[in-house]
């Protein structure tokens, strides 16, 4: 195992800067080379970085000079932001996976690769097992774009292996992460004072922490397995718990109007609610994290009602229910 | 069997509803000694502001979203605290007589399988509650319930916060190896869309999923035969179209709903008799058999018409519905 050359694509962003951050310590990995679009914010130590569109032509070349041979793919956007149109975020989703497996397939000595993917396929429906095993993936029709786009992901990740049966493919579905470190739509979600939730729907989220984000990618490089594994913090919370615990208040919205309700609180400067989250916040989900632990052999630190506690903790949010219970006499 | 005393303030009664209770108590007991109402108020009231100090904590406590959901989403305080509600209905609306409870495990898995009726899975929380109030051992029942309810606002909130899971082989797996008590209605929708005409006749069996998931961990088969159920929404009618608009499975049209809207809701207070029936073994067989259709089939049609004879004899002991 030593002596290993591990590229990380999509470094630039917190858990990919983590991610080749922890791997460069790592003495058993003597090489990490580092690909996106721009530098990451800070300059990675011991990580080689190269700037380059992971949809263009290059990664044919670069691959095999980089002389890799592990490859994490890290690079698949979870929502379009600000600067990203949902027909870019798609194109560096599935083009980009398209072009990184098809330089893998021409660049020899690739044996391991490590896709963190999304438990979003899944979906988030009303019947759903309540702890979804790896071999359910496609119970459901995939209803959303982003759903659509990590099926596409899936599917050619599963040809690839088909093809290339001595390189170990390991997907990983990950459950949204939260932390003190990280902008997620989850977190965007829960800033404003007033939360809007389905109104008389209070499902069961299932998260990550994203210390355990980073650690279940390197415990996949450590020992690969083949094919899908869950990623998420055991346990699930309620949304009006998830709600309360961060010091907001829900603001229960009738379903028919949540659509329009959120979209009039996006153009007034609120977070965006993709379709995805819009499904989550009415049916959740969670998964089983069984192949995690047993197979991989990485324990989550953080469950999920603990990795919330440990985000509210480090944003030190204000709590208002709390300054009323101290007016009260003899508490 | 129904009268098993209960001490004031005891740990059945909600955190929340606790200080009505002893406001309610303190106030009668004043009125029975013979005091004048207003005066009794108020010596009531001087309990209260412990009491009501208690709840408040207890409320913010439960603003701050400072309680336990175990991962099925299932919230002990919650089921806590519509507790007496449901022991009400239990002892004065259905006066349920239960039979039998003790034959229902008092630890590690089992598998409760009982007869469906009545809209609202009213039936299942009945069952749970005879659980535990009579057996000596008093465990929580999670039970399966329908995908529809989970796509109904505020239903399947109380489902979920009260042990209600979505009827999936996968979940009643999961909860068996766990070692819990699982309840499961082999009619599923069949069952509870039956018509007034039908009452008390069992409907298929599906194809026998609950003796698969039985005979997979091993987990002992307890029939459950509920008798009164099927009186608390006299089912006269299905309006199809009024169904498929809101995605339930049947639409139903009973004396009292929709006519009297949501009061509709509020169901019949017929007489209940809950019976439990000898648990039946399926560890024995080991695991593979699940894959036994015959024998599968075999036990489901043990399970079922165990569970009809009981019902059969007891609509005949109940004796009048209503009254």
């Amino acid at each position: 195992m030593a002596g290993r050359r591990v590229l990380v694509t999509g470094v630039s962003g917190y858990l990919g800067s983590e991610i080749a951050r922890s791997l460069a310590a790592d003495p058993e990995i003597e090489h990490v080379v580092g690909l996106d679009e721009r530098p990451p914010r800070e300059r990675l130590r011991d990580v080689e970085f190269i700037e380059a569109d992971i949809r263009g032509g290059e990664l044919g070349e670069l691959l095999p000079r980089a002389g890799v041979d592990t490859v994490i793919h890290n690079k698949i956007v979870r929502r379009p932001g600000p600067r990203l149109s949902p027909r870019a975020a798609h194109e560096i989703n599935v083009i980009g996976t398209l072009e990184l497996l098809a330089a893998c397939e021409r660049a020899a000595g690739v044996a391991a690769i490590v896709i963190r993917g999304s438990a979003g396929i899944y979906g988030a429906e009303p019947d759903a097992p309540q702890f979804f095993p790896e071999e359910l993936a496609r119970l459901y029709p995939l209803r959303t774009r982003f759903q659509r786009d990590v099926g596409e992901i899936e599917n050619l990740f599963d040809a690839f292996a088909r093809r290339n049966r001595e390189v170990v493919c390991t997907m990983l579905r990950y459950q949204p992460a939260i932390g003190p470190s990280l902008d997620t739509q989850i977190t965007q979600y829960l800033s404003p004072p007033l939360v809007p939730t389905p109104l008389g729907f209070d499902p069961r989220i299932q998260l990550v922490h994203e210390y355990d984000a980073v650690g279940a990618t390197l415990a996949a490089v450590r020992r690969p397995v083949r094919g899908a594994v869950n990623v998420a913090g055991p346990g699930t919370i309620g949304l009006s718990r998830l709600v309360r615990r961060a010091g907001r208040s829900a603001l229960p919205v009738p379903a028919v109007l949540f659509d329009t309700a959120t979209a009039t609180a996006r153009r007034l400067g609120g977070p965006r609610v993709s379709p995805d989250l819009r499904r989550l916040l009415r049916y959740g989900r969670a998964v089983d994290t069984t192949r995690l632990t047993e197979e991989v052999g990485f324990r989550p630190r953080f469950s999920t009602p603990d990795a919330v506690e440990d985000w509210v903790r480090a944003k030190g949010g204000r709590r208002l229910v709390s300054a009323v219970g101290e007016l009260l006499p003899g508490r | 069997m129904n009268d098993a005393p209960r001490t004031p303030g005891e740990s059945a009664t909600g955190p929340l509803l606790r200080p009505a209770v002893v406001f309610l108590r303190a106030l009668r007991a004043g009125l029975a000694r013979g005091v004048s109402p207003l005066e009794a108020l108020a010596s009531a009231g001087a309990a209260l502001p412990g009491e009501a100090r208690g709840a408040i904590e207890a409320a913010i406590s439960r603003l701050e979203g400072d309680y336990a959901e175990d991962e099925w989403g299932f919230d002990e305080g919650f089921a806590d605290a519509v507790f007496p509600l449901l022991e009400l209905m239990y002892e004065r609306w259905w006066r349920v007589r239960a039979i039998g409870v003790g034959n229902v495990p008092a630890h590690g898995r089992a598998l409760l399988v009982a007869n469906h009726a009545g809209v609202l899975p009213w039936d299942a929380t009945m069952i749970a509650t005879a659980i535990m109030r009579e057996h000596p051992l008093p465990r929580p029942t999670r039970f399966l319930v329908l995908r529809w309810a989970f796509e109904l606002p505020w239903l399947s909130i109380a489902v979920r916060r009260l042990g209600g899971v979505v009827a999936s082989p996968y979940n009643a797996v999961r909860l068996l190896e766990e070692e819990e008590l699982v309840a499961v209605f082999p009619e599923g929708a069949r069952g509870i869309g039956k018509r007034w005409s039908e009452r008390y006749r069992l409907q298929r069996f599906g194809r026998g999923g609950f003796v698969e998931i039985a005979l997979r961990t091993g987990a002992p088969i307890v029939p459950v035969a509920v008798v009164g159920s099927e009186e608390i929404y006299p089912k006269i009618a299905d309006a199809r179209l009024l169904a498929r608009l809101i995605g339930a499975p049947y639409f139903p049209i009973t004396p009292t709903f929709p006519a009297l809207g949501p009061l509709g809701a509020i169901p019949l207070p017929s007489r209940w008799r809950i019976e439990f029936g000898e648990p039946i073994e399926t560890a024995g067989y080991g695991p593979d058999s699940a894959e036994d259709r015959r024998l599968v089939l075999e036990l489901a049609e043990r399970v079922r018409s165990d569970i009809q004879n009981r019902l059969l004899t007891g609509v005949f002991e109940r004796g009048s519905a209503f009254i």
